[in-house]
Parts: C-alpha cells; structure tokens; sequence
C-alpha cells in the first residue's frame, strides 16, 4: 500500500538533494533528472495516497523524538491535496528549469537546493505535531534563503536574502512563542489531570492539540492562535512583514515560481487551515485573520498597480492572493466553521496553478528579451504565441473571469469568487462588511495590473532592439500543462470542498456547526466580482492598449500618490534603514559597545580596580624579599589566618 | 577494566612530555594526534558503557594521596560530566587536525594544547575538591601561553587580562571550597575534601548569610569562566588575540568549565542557601542580561572574530537561564546548550582562523565576496553560522528550544525577553556572511586560496556531528535529563519552586 511509504515523500527529495550536491557536476544537466525524479516520485505516492483513503481515511504514523516529541506523518484529506499540489507544481518547474538554467554553471547547486526546498515544504505539509511543522518550516525558510541569494555574487541577491531570512524570522520567532505557550498550556492541563493524552500519543501533535482545546484557557488559546498567525504572516507575506516577498525576485524566476506557488508563502496559509480548530476556538483571533487578509489583499494590489518590474508586479500579486486566502480562513471561518479551510485551501491550489504559470511566463519572457522591465517590451506576441496564451489564460484565471449561473470559468472564477460571497456572508451575518470591501477593491485593482502587464508585455510595439524568439519546449512544456490546469481545475469545486469538510472530524474533532440555513446571496454580489474582473480588464485595455488615455501626468514623481505606491509606502525605508540600521544597529549596538569599552572595562576594571589594586601593589612591593619561601609561607599564613577568621566569625563552636 | 578514567586524563598527560622533548614538527603533532585519539577511543568506551537510566558516579576511581588533609584522587563520572568529557575527546583531536600546518615552536604548541586537554578531563572527573581546583587552575597555564607566544599584536595584554582576572575569579572560589571544608570539619571533626561531602554539609550551615556569600562566592567563579555579563570583558580581548586552536580550546572547552560549575556545585547547594528565590532571580536576570547584550554586542562588532566571542556569550547566557529555571527539562536544556555550544563555537573560531590566514584580516568591511576563492570554507562556515543562529535539524536548535519552552514555566518573563534576541543573533550572524562572504568579490584582498584539507576536514566533521546531535540528541540528551531530576528533586522537596 502506499501509505507504507509515506516517508519517502519527504525522503526522495532528500536523497536527491545529497546526490545532486556531491554529483551533479559529473551528470547531464547538472544533475536535474535526479530531483525530477525524485520529486516525481513523492508525487506518485502522494497521489497513491490519496486514491488509497479517499474519500475518508487517514494515514497516521509516528515514532518517539526527545523529551516526550515525536516525529510523525499526518495525511488527511487536507494534507494530501496540498502534497499533490506541492509536488506535481514543483515536478513541473523542475523540468521548465532545465531548459531555463541551462547556462548556469551552478546548476548542481540549484537543482541540490531546489530539491531540499520542495522536501522541507513537503515535511511540513505532512507533519503531524507542531514542533515538525516549525523544524521544516525553518528548513524551508533556509533553502529559500539559499535560493534567493543564489547568485550570491550579487550583492543585490545577498541583501535580498538576508532581508528574507530576517523578516520571515520575525515571524518565527512569534511562531516558536506561540508552540512554547501552546507546550506550557498543556503540560499544565495534563499536570492537574484535567487532561490525559491518549495512548501512543504526543504532547504537541496536531491531536492532542486538537482535544485539549476546550480545556485551555479562552485568553491563552487567543494568544497562541495570534502567535502562531504572526509566524504565518511573515512566511505568507501578510502585511506588515509583506516587503520580503517582492525583494526575493533577486534569485532565478524558476525559484520565485517555486516560492509563490508550490512552496514556503503558501506554508503560513497551511500553519492556519491545519490549526484551524484552535482559531475557531479563538473568534478574537479569527477577526484579525480576516482583517489583516483583507487590507493585504488591497494593500498590495495597489502597489501592484505601479511595479514596471514584470516579476515584482507578480510578487505584489501573491501577496494579494494570500490576503484572500487568509480572509477566507477569518471571515468563512466565523460563518460556516470548517468549510472555510476548504474555500481557501481551494483558492489556494488554483492559485499555485495560475501562478506558477504567470512565473514561468514572465520567466519565458525575461529568457527571451533578456529585462524584467515592461516598459522595455511590447509587441511580444508575435513572437512568442505559446507563452503569451498561456499567459493570458493565467491573467483570465488570476482576475477570476468566467460566466456566473451557467459556472464556467477559470479557476480563479470559482476560487476567488467563492472568497468575496463569503466575505459578504460574513458582512451580512456581523453587520460588518469592511473585509468584503476590501476584497471587491482588490479585485478591481488585480484585474486591472495583470492586464497592464500583459497588454505592455505582448502588444504595441516592440522597444526592444533585441531578438526574441519563442523558449524551447522542455519550457513551454510545463506552461501548456499549468494552463490545463488554470482552465479546468475550478470544475473540481464541489468536490473538494467536500472532500475537505470533513477533515477535521476523521481527526475526531467537532467544530460547533453555525446555525442557520446557507441563504443564497444576492444576484449582484455573485455578479460583481466578475463585473469588477471584466472592469479591470476594460481599463487597461483602454489605457495600455489602445492608449486612450494619456497616463504621462499621473506617472509622474510630481504625484505624490504614484510617489508613495512606487516607493512601496516607504516600508524598505522603515524596515531597513530605520529599524535595521538605524536603531538597531547604531543605537542599541553601538550603546552596548560604549558601555562595554568604556564603562566596564574603562572606568570599573582599569580605573577603579586596578588602580586601587596598583596602589596596593605600590605597598606590598616594599615588603617583598623576592624570595620563593618567603611567599609560599605568606601564602599558608594567610589562608590559614582565613580559615580562623572565618571560624570565629561563623564557627559558632 | 577499571581505571579507565585516570588513563584517559594520563595519555595525554604523557603525550604532552613527549611531545614536548620532540624536535621536529611532524613529531609533535602525530604524538598529539595519536594520544588525543587514544584519550577519545577511551572515552568513547565509556560513553558506550555508560547507564543513561541512573544517576549516580559511574566508573568511579579512588587513590589516596594527602591523608592528613583528606584529599584523595577521586575520579567518576555522571551525566553531567560524561557529555563534556566526549565534548572535550572529539574537540582536542579535531583541533590538532585543524592546526597540523602549525610551524613556530611546534612541540611546544601541541604540547600545551595537550595539556589542556588533561586539564579539563580532570575538571570534568575530579569527586575531590581539591584535585578539583588544580585541574581548574592548571586550565589556565596552557591557555595563558598559548596566547601570549601564539597570539596577535596585543597578546601580552590579553593574555595578563585572562590570566589575572579568571585567576581571582578562581580565588574567591577556592575561599568557598575552603569554607565548606571547615564546616565539613567542624561537623565531622575529620579532614575531608570529598565534593559530594561537602557540598551535603552545606545546608548544615547555620548562618544564612555566610551560606549565600558561600553560594555567591561560588557563582562568581564559575560565572567569570563562562563568562556571564558583566564579568565577561576578558573574553573578546583573549579571543581577539588567542592563535585560533587556543580559541577553539578556550570557547568550547574552557567556558564549559563555568557551566559544569552550575550544575555540579551551585544546583545542589541552591535550595539550602540562604535566600534561594533571591538567588535565582539573579541568576536569571544574569542569564537573560548576558543572551541580550552578547546579542548586541555581536552586532555592534566589526572584527569577525570578536562578533563570534560575543556570541559566545549570548549562547552561554541560555546556559544560566536555563540553571535557574529549575525544570528538569530546562536544566538539561542548558547542559545540552554547553555541549552543542562546544561543537558549534568551534567551527565559527576555525572560520575565523581560516580568513585570517588566507586573507589577511578579519575585519567584516574589508573582506567581501570570498566565497569566489574559498567555495568550502564559505559552505562551511554558512553551515557553522546556521547552527549558530539555531536552524532546527542542527544541535543548537534541540537546546535552545528545551531551555526556552520548559524556563517558561518559572520564568516565563525572562523567556520573553530571551525571545527578542533569537531575530537579533539571526540579523548578526545574516550580516557578516553577506558583508564577508557574499556580494563582490573585493579585488583588494588579492589572490587568496581556501582553506587547507586538513582544516575543511576538520571543520566538516564538526558540522556532521552538529547535524547528528540535532537530529538525535538522545543518545547525550538523555544520560543529563536523568541527572537534572535528581538535582531537581531536592528543589521541589525544598519548596523553592512548587
């Protein structure tokens, strides 16, 4: 059975990782075939899983770690959605990247990471206790730093990195916050015998998280569900630890398609659907899920207005998407419980299609014309017929067009749609319709950047002097299979959200159903994101294309509005240079150096000390005989004058 | 097969006499090698006989020696001790791999380090007080030379600062243990140096006073070894000037000595002293105060090699905090953070080493882009940095993660504060690869080459057995859980924590 070799999901890449590295130099391609391989391989058996329990079994292992942690596998309907998708996206890219890296001379070194990146992230969506999950989750936050500084000769690529594996470390830390609060929460429970674990299991696996959340206190399960939302806002890019994501288009773009599509962003989107029966216990912490997925989702779109950089306009984009994510986890979550991890997790995977498609697309692009900056292209379309269509069908499926009533549609039309109805459920229920508007806007503003940028990318006129020619098919390859999947994979809807709505009962966890009967919305709200998405379509058409409108006077550095979006709202600023630099290093730093230099060792150990003891010195030197005896009796002489001090002062005898 | 323990501290006791009567180089350093090897093969042995499951003195030895004063040359080891001395078998053998280039007075140089070697052995074995405190003294003769023949442009100045102020630290120590003998006495009516003796006396101690300023003469020594804020500006400017095998000795072995202190004199006599709630607050505070501001310090730095030192201070810091915690969990945690500091700490100073020579200086600004010319040294060394900043699957992880969770269950505000530092040591450790490593090449340096074999395969060796201790810490984590219930057993029978 398959599930007998559930550890070799995780295990393949690995050894592929460690094969590549020390022998890929000597291998075709660097290597490739080995990851490829491999990471077929975990898709194989993932999918062998997942025919294996369906429609509701699980697959559970465990074995003990230390100090009474385990290591374990945890395969449920949600866990192995998310290792089809992981590894399939991932195989995928992996093969695009053979005909994309095939001029670098480290390719062992990419392909060696890139496995490691895909192994790490498969661990943590399999993992079955939290202490796991955070162990991959850091892997993955390392290979993610190893593959953004890739080119480490670039200083640009070092910084980026850095700032990567610092922002998301933010958010660990909160993270490890929330499983040391979680840990003490529960051993206390289980000290005071209000809670047992059950037979064959661990303190922090996902179960036994799962069972004592009635028993933990209300205000301490809000804390560790924050905590552990703040680690996912750093690995998911939620504001305000956004700015890494857009910086880490310094590695290859194959690696930014692996980031934004199959592995880490999508990691902080998993840490709260997989504990989602915690957040449902915490409705405090389910308002600021939505809240901050929410302003995400139109915060970043707004700067994805203004990027002239092809992959930055991309990478605001996933910012966006993940907003949409998290409001889905906090504003379903509030209305229809469970269900809610199905919509998202469902937008989810649509996303890593379409995505991972536009990445691969703009990798084709920037392959062939050799920038990233649209202004630079145009006229693309001749050229290049696959990448462009491909595109255009992940532009489609990004700004969620299709065809209400009839449902027919790209992927994001039933994933991204179903979020902004729920959003609206949410509103009409609490009287709170914020999240829903922000949700409407965004969408607006994404329709409108992912036609700006294809309009500026493949029509008008070419303003490039270059050649540009079509890229060869081990790349264009994997881009048809994406749009396959950008097209049709919506269709799945109905099936996947019940397939995972009841995944945390196979767990035997009951979340408290809401009451009342799901009424359908409004025709205008199933009408209007479309209508938003078909909007933005118009106005870029309008502007980029036909060039209607004149847009010189609004780009232009005398608008202080396009100075603001274009400056990111001054976060590498604020980041950076003021908190990085400024006070922590110059400040803080510099402080405990003068502290250090001048106060302890200045003024109490040479000053003070010393002194005192040079002038003692000064004294005894005229004592001294220079004689070895002589000291060696003082030496005894004092000591045992010690020792009969010491004995009437405290002796009592 | 008894005696093991007292051959292990004699082969190299007798390799170091030999090494130093050789003449040539060659000579020296295989008599180092071989009987450094021997000294691991047998702790290995012990290691592998040893019972995880209980915690009393395993393999004990006892030889009269000064009848009249009741010292006796007693030798055991627990799961305190047995980590260290495997610690201190893999680190001095490694070490002389690392420096098997060294050329000025050869068998002098690995002499001392052998020597060091059967210093700390000692430290880690000796039951008798006494003998305790001549290993501990004699520890810092071998690093004194080392430094002040060895070492940098300021090594006289260094080495006078090492040597005074950890001597005094190690006198107002020997003051305690000469307290705690003459209580033993005045209660007995016999000599006796017997540590596990005397430090039972001690809660017959009437006068709480005279008990805490016993304690706290105690804590000062060891915390000065270790070395804790603000006794701890020794230790960048003895790094700073130390040859890299004396700071490889002196930052995974020599600090070890403060810690080894906690654990095996102040946890037991803690919750008779006087005022222990007072105690462990300081403590903690200490612990805290030293994981920040090395933290700081480190990011304030511009030589390599100093940021490291610093980092050594933060990393021991966890050490203290989590000593004074007071969790069986948090108390191996802090065991286990001195042996992972050890292997991990080595790496980083071997780093250091490798830049120097090859570069010719270690100031972060003035290198840049070296991985073009040292490929394994850069992988090495981001491999050492990680471990550092704690990654998970590395053996700092296992620690810091154990002392972090269960501290927090007596000192949850301190683990707070403790947290803050974890993005901090990440940024320092982040920002010297970049400047140093990574970007540009800096044509300046000239041609440089990467590290020598004998150096990488040091280095990589070290990096494996991080990697094996953070993926499986039992094998050690579980011999120094034992021991840290029963020191903790009597705290709780005490009531100083409930």
């Amino acid at each position: 059975m398959f599930s007998d070799f559930a550890a070799l999901i995780v295990l393949l890449p690995v050894i592929a990782f460690v094969l590549t590295l020390f022998l890929g130099k000597k291998l075709p391609h660097g290597g490739a075939y080995l990851p490829i391989a491999a990471i077929a391989g975990s898709f194989i058996i993932s999918l062998g899983i997942f025919l294996q329990i369906y429609p509701e079994g699980i697959v559970q292992q465990s074995i003990p770690w230390f100090a009474g942690m385990n290591l374990g596998i945890l395969i449920d309907p949600l866990a192995v959605v998310m290792l089809m998708m992981v590894s399939f996206v991932s195989m995928l890219i992996h093969i695009y990247a053979v005909g994309y890296m095939s001029h670098d001379p480290a390719r062992p070194r990419y392909f060696a990471e890139t496995s490691l990146f895909t192994a790490a992230m498969l661990s943590v969506v399999l993992s079955d206790n939290i202490l796991q999950f955070f162990i991959s989750w850091e892997l993955v936050g390392l290979c993610s730093f190893l593959l953004i500084g890739f080119w480490y000769h670039k200083p640009s690529a070092a910084a980026a990195a850095k700032k990567a594996f610092l922002v998301t470390r933010v958010g660990d830390v909160l993270f490890l916050a929330g499983i040391v609060l979680l840990y003490v929460n529960m051993s206390d429970i289980i000290t005071s015998r209000a809670f047992s674990l059950a037979p064959g299991n661990f303190i922090l696996q996902f179960k036994s998280m799962f069972d004592a959340i009635p028993l933990i206190d209300k205000t301490q399960l809000t804390y560790i569900t924050l905590l552990f939302f703040g680690g996912a806002v750093g690995k998911s890019g939620q504001f305000p630890l956004h700015g890494w994501l857009p910086d880490a288009m310094e590695g290859p773009t194959t690696v930014s398609a692996l980031i934004h599509a199959a592995t880490m962003v999508t990691a902080g989107v998993y840490l709260v659907a997989r504990t989602f029966p915690m957040f449902v216990a915490a409705p405090d912490s389910l308002l600021v899920v939505a809240y901050v997925g929410g302003f995400t989702a139109l915060f970043a779109a707004t700067m994805g207005l203004v990027m002239n950089d092809i992959k930055r306009v991309l990478a605001y984009s996933t910012v966006s998407q993940l907003g949409y994510m998290m409001l889905a986890l906090g504003t379903a979550g509030a209305v229809v419980g469970a269900k809610a991890v199905g919509i998202s997790m469902f937008h989810l995977i649509s996303h890593a299609f379409f995505k991972a498609l536009l990445f691969l697309c703009a990798g084709s692009v920037i392959h062939a014309v050799g920038t990233n900056d649209i202004r630079e292209m145009g006229g693309l379309f001749g050229k290049m017929k696959i990448t462009a269509t491909t595109m255009m069908i992940a532009a489609l499926a990004l700004a969620g067009i299709g065809i209400p009533f009839i449902n027919i549609g790209t992927a994001g039309f039933f994933s991204k749609d179903a979020i902004i109805e729920g959003a609206f459920e949410y509103g009409e229920k609490t009287g709170d319709l914020i999240p829903y508007g922000f949700a409407v806007i965004a969408a607006l503003l994404t329709s409108i950047y992912i036609f700006r940028l294809w309009f500026m990318a493949f029509t008008g006129t070419p303003r490039s002097e270059r050649h540009s020619h079509e890229s060869p098919g081990v790349m264009t390859g994997p881009l048809m299979i994406l749009a396959v999947f950008a097209l049709f994979f919506g269709f799945s809807q109905t099936g996947f959200y019940h397939y995972l709505e009841t995944n945390f009962e196979l767990m035997g966890v009951s979340i408290a159903a809401h009451e009342g009967e799901a009424v359908p919305p409004p025709i205008i709200v199933v009408l209007l994101p479309v209508i938003v998405g078909v909007l933005g379509f118009l106005i870029s058409y309008a502007i980029y294309h036909k060039r209607m409108l004149d847009m010189s006077k609004l780009i232009s550095s005398q608008n202080p509005l396009y100075k603001l979006l274009l400056n990111r709202y001054y976060e590498p600023k604020i980041g950076a240079d003021l908190i990085g630099v400024k006070l922590t290093h110059n400040v803080v730093a510099q402080s405990g150096e003068f502290v250090d230099r001048k106060i302890i060792d200045g003024l109490v150990i040479d000053n003070i000390i010393s002194n005192t003891l040079f002038q003692l010195g000064e004294v005894v030197r005229k004592l001294q005989t220079g004689v070895v005896q002589n000291y060696a009796s003082v030496t005894l002489l004092g000591i045992g004058l010690l020792l009969v001090l010491l004995r009437i002062k405290f002796g009592g005898t | 097969m008894a005696a093991l323990i007292s051959l292990m501290i004699a082969i190299p006791l007798i390799g170091a006499f030999i090494a130093f009567l050789t003449r040539t180089r060659e000579q020296a350093r295989s008599i180092a090698l071989l009987t450094s090897g021997i000294s691991l093969v047998i702790s290995l042995i012990l290691f592998s006989r040893f019972d995880s499951s209980i915690s009393t003195i395993q393999f004990g030895e006892s030889y009269p020696w000064i009848a009249s004063l009741g010292v006796s040359l007693k030798f055991g080891l627990d799961g305190i001790g047995m980590p260290l001395v495997l610690l201190s078998n893999l680190v001095i053998p490694l070490t002389v791999l690392f420096a098997w280039g060294e050329t000025k007075e050869a068998n002098k140089f690995y002499g001392l380090i052998l020597l060091e070697l059967v210093g700390v052995l000692g430290v880690f074995t000796s039951l008798d007080f006494f003998v305790f405190y001549i290993f501990w003294e004699i520890v810092l003769i071998p690093m004194y030379f080392l430094i002040s023949i060895w070492g940098g442009p300021r090594k006289d100045y260094s080495a006078i600062k090492f040597f005074i102020y950890t001597h005094v630290a190690s006198l107002v120590m020997l003051l305690a243990i000469f307290s705690l003998y003459w209580n033993t006495y005045q209660i007995t009516n016999t000599f006796n140096f017997d540590m596990f003796t005397l430090l039972k006396n001690y809660s017959l101690i009437e006068s709480s006073i005279f008990k805490d300023a016993i304690f706290l003469a105690l804590l000062f020594g060891f915390l000065v070894k270790m070395p804790a804020v603000p006794f701890h500006t020794w230790l960048p400017d003895a790094h700073v000037e130390a040859p890299t095998a004396g700071s490889v000795i002196l930052a995974a072995l020599l600090l070890k000595m403060g810690g080894y202190g906690l654990f095996r004199v102040i946890l037991p006599i803690l919750p008779y002293s006087g005022s222990p709630g007072k105690l462990i607050s300081l403590m903690a505070i200490i612990g805290v105060l030293s994981i920040l501001y090395g933290t700081f310090l480190a990011l304030a730095q511009r030589d390599l090699k100093k940021m490291v030192a610093y980092s050594s201070i933060s990393h021991m810091g966890y050490v203290t905090l989590g000593a004074a915690a007071l969790v069986p969990l948090s108390v191996s945690g802090a065991m286990y953070q001195q042996f992972s500091h050890g292997l991990i700490t080595a790496v980083l100073f071997m780093s250091c080493g490798v830049i120097q020579h090859s570069a010719g200086t270690r100031i972060i600004h003035d290198l840049g882009g070296i991985a073009k010319h040292m490929p394994k040294l850069a992988f090495l060394m981001l491999a050492g940095f990680l471990a550092s900043l704690g990654l998970p699957g590395m053996s700092g992880f296992i620690a810091e993660f154990l002392i972090l969770v269960n501290s927090y269950f007596t000192l949850p505000t301190f683990v707070i504060l403790a947290l803050f530092g974890i993005v901090f040591t990440a940024g320092y450790h982040l920002w010297a690869m970049q400047r140093a490593v990574f970007g540009t090449y800096n044509e300046k340096l000239g041609h440089i080459h990467d590290g020598a074999d004998y150096e990488v395969l040091s280095m990589a060796i070290f990096i494996l057995l991080i990697i094996f201790f953070g993926l499986n810490p039992n094998p050690v984590l579980n011999m120094m859980t034992t021991n840290a219930e029963q020191l903790l057993k009597f705290v709780v029978l005490r009531g100083v924590i409930t």
